[in-house]
């Protein structure tokens, strides 16, 4: 009886999500400390979140291509797309802006799957397809947002939705609206999507498929799974995920521009394998991705607050975060770290 | 025709071949495009993406890769502006920066090497510190006001246009593709990342070339940061964040394949000089230069979907050329069935 709580505890503390949550413990307790008052405020830290909302989202997404084994460099690229599609398709081809949101989303959808198809049909490796998938899509969007009589560095704006009481509603509503005036939309529809990701990878039979694909290709297909449409249609998802993070940030800013985004690249690859998938696919989880995601927004938060730290310069504890935690956990994982000199030359034929 | 067959599986030469394909396109379209000048300032322009593609090109040639360099050259760029300032010489600037170069390197070949962190993974954590300390370093503030005439050393040129970084990085590059083409330790490069079981095999000392394709990375990338201080007269904290994709992009358009093992440093060169000189062709064709990115894109995929159709076309007829000897050595009886297959 002991001994199976001993193993369930010990099981639960070599986890890798319990490591994330003891991060995220220990950020709030040192800038609890360092300025609780300032720290603990619900409104700024919901504001906070706000401003990252998009490479929480978009990661949940990265983690499916991850888990397959590929990766996805462009995703950052499609939420301008998403943004200038919208704005132009609203103001300068005078859509319905539900309309204009849903055909934007499906251009992101198809975007995703050009890159989607390329890896998977052509066997291109996935980092060239989507960095030229990125230079593509923003050009593209440059090219959009060219088309509007709004010169591009100013972004088109004046969206719908905000009535004569100065309330947000319809389309503005997805930037503004606050549940319960303290929550915004965004946190619900971010949590939202973590359930529907996590159904969807751990629980569904699609999940299934995708980490079979990502563990052994080719008995996937041995065992009658399409693995070519999967991995394309993570690719797919990718495109949407990033869509909905452009909608939600035109709505919230209430601009549409073809550079939104264009610098989450680096953080949203963090967040995911901070989030503990491995890059070379076949392991990974949501859970994990929403966790690292949140200790990355929680110490972008805090450092400036507590600290003074300038919001500039987030990118140094970040990277300490990410070569600390990554070499650790590489570290611990090979139980030869002790006697290295062996390990120089047991594991060089062992790769992974 | 043995000849034109061998000349085909140069890599870099069919890179060569696109580049004149697209300055002759421009110069149809835009017959003023035909100028020494105009030709000549495409490749002069090109120094900074050279240089870092040309050491990204060793990291990618072992199988690795490293986005690191972007920051590395902010870093270095913004070092070398602030001793510019107080007028000191070039000699200095390449010292600290082959000194930054050689530490940044050293932390992500140890990170990748040994450690055995995934290279993409390790090295994005180290650009995120050394963009920090571009920070830390200037301050948060734009180093400018260069003292003396280093910004003008960038336009100075030698013989036939040529400016004296571009002649540097020539020759730097010709003796590099040299060495990683005709000597033992060079060729250690592309044998770790065509086959790292193998070359572990045969005694190549696979973490030592490694570590070292870091160095040499960082040492190029270090160098361009100060090419990039004297081009421009004035370093953000921003400088050169992105470059690290267009250099990877360079790479690849030069025929250096992602997956290892394939590629020459000439051919990194080349493509750089096409990433570089594709808006100022853009305006000579006379589209704005909007479609910039948009060209560099359908560029890029367009040629990799190529390669990696052909390679898939190639290793094909490869098999099927096996199976076939392999039928016909075996006893005659059998070839019928085979050929069937």
């Amino acid at each position: 009886m002991k001994n199976k709580f001993l193993q369930k505890t010990k099981d639960i503390v070599t986890k890798w999500e319990f490591v994330l949550v003891m991060i995220i413990a220990a950020e709030f307790i040192i800038f609890g400390a360092a300025d609780f008052e300032k720290f603990m405020r619900p409104a700024s830290i919901f504001s906070s979140i706000n401003n990252y909302i998009s490479i929480c989202i978009i990661s949940l997404f990265v983690t499916f291509v991850m888990i397959t084994g590929g990766i996805d460099i462009q995703a950052s690229s499609i939420v301008g797309l998403t943004s200038i599609v919208i704005g132009v398709l609203w103001s300068d081809a005078g859509l319905n802006i539900w309309m204009a949101v849903l055909l934007a989303i499906i251009t992101a959808g198809l975007a995703g799957a050009l890159s989607g198809f390329l890896v998977a049909y052509c066997n291109v490796q996935p980092m060239v397809v989507t960095l030229g998938g990125s230079f593509l899509f923003s050009g593209i969007a440059l090219l959009v947002s060219g088309l509007s009589a709004t010169p591009a560095y100013q972004g088109i704006n004046g969206f719908p939705g905000k009535n004569e009481a100065g309330e947000f509603i319809a389309f503005r509503a997805l930037g503004k609206y606050k549940l319960f005036d303290v929550i915004p939309i965004q946190i619900v529809i971010y949590v939202a999507l973590i359930i529907l990701c996590y159904w969807l990878l751990h629980k569904s039979k699609y999940g299934r498929k995708v980490f079979l694909v990502g563990v052994n290709r080719k008995a996937a297909e041995y065992s009658g799974v399409n693995s070519r449409w999967i991995i394309m249609s993570t690719y797919i998802l990718t495109g949407i995920g990033a869509a909905i993070a452009g909608v939600l940030l035109t709505a919230n800013v209430d601009s549409a521009k073809y550079n939104l985004g264009s610098t989450f690249t680096l953080s949203i690859i963090t967040a995911v394998v901070l989030g503990g998938t491995l890059s070379t696919g076949g392991k990974g989880s949501i859970i994990g991705t929403a966790l690292a995601a949140l200790a990355i927004v929680i110490l972008r938060y805090g450092l400036p607050l507590c600290f003074g730290v300038s919001t500039q310069n987030l990118d140094l504890p970040i990277g300490i975060m990410l070569v600390l935690v990554v070499s650790a956990r590489e570290l611990a994982s090979n139980p030869r770290t002790s006697s290295y000199i062996r390990k120089l030359f047991r594991k060089e034929h062992s790769i992974e | 025709m043995n000849l034109l067959k061998r000349l085909s599986r140069v890599r870099w030469l069919s890179s060569l071949v696109f580049l004149i394909i697209l300055f002759t396109v421009t110069g149809i379209i835009n017959p003023t495009f035909f100028s020494y000048e105009n030709i000549i300032s495409a490749f002069n322009s090109s120094v900074v993406f050279t240089l870092l593609a040309a050491g990204i090109a060793f990291v990618i040639m072992t199988g690795e890769i490293d986005v690191s360099i972007g920051a590395t050259m902010g870093l270095s760029a913004a070092i070398a502006g602030t001793i510019a300032q107080r007028g000191g010489s070039i000699a200095e600037m390449l010292l600290y920066a082959a000194v930054l170069g050689i530490a940044v390197g050293i932390i992500n070949g140890v990170g990748v090497a040994i450690i055995k962190v995934p290279s993409l993974i390790f090295t994005l954590g180290i650009m995120g510190i050394v963009r920090g300390l571009v920070y830390v370093y200037s301050g948060g503030r734009t180093v400018e006001n260069f003292a003396g005439d280093f910004t003008n050393l960038g336009s100075k040129t030698i013989f036939g246009d040529i400016t004296i970084y571009y002649s540097i990085v020539v020759v730097v590059i010709i003796a590099g593709h040299l060495i990683l083409t005709r000597t033992r330790s060079g060729k250690n490069f592309i044998a770790v990342g065509d086959n790292i079981g193998g070359a572990t095999l045969i005694g190549i000392p696979v973490v030592w070339t490694k570590v070292l394709a870091y160095i040499l990375s960082g040492i190029f990338a270090a160098v361009a940061g100060v090419a990039f201080a004297s081009k421009y007269g004035q370093v953000n904290i921003v400088a050169g964040s992105g470059y690290e994709m267009s250099a990877i992009a360079a790479c690849v358009l030069g025929g250096v394949s992602l997956s290892g093992g394939l590629g020459s440093l000439l051919g990194a060169g080349i493509g750089a000089v096409i990433m570089s000189t594709i808006g100022r062709l853009l305006v000579f064709i006379g589209l704005s230069s909007d479609f910039d990115n948009t060209i560099k894109g359908i560029m890029l995929i367009t040629i990799v979907v190529t390669d990696a159709l052909m390679h898939t076309r190639s290793v094909e007829k490869a098999r099927r050329a096996r199976l076939a000897a392999r039928a016909s050595s075996h006893n005659d009886v059998k070839v019928d069935s085979a050929d069937e297959k």
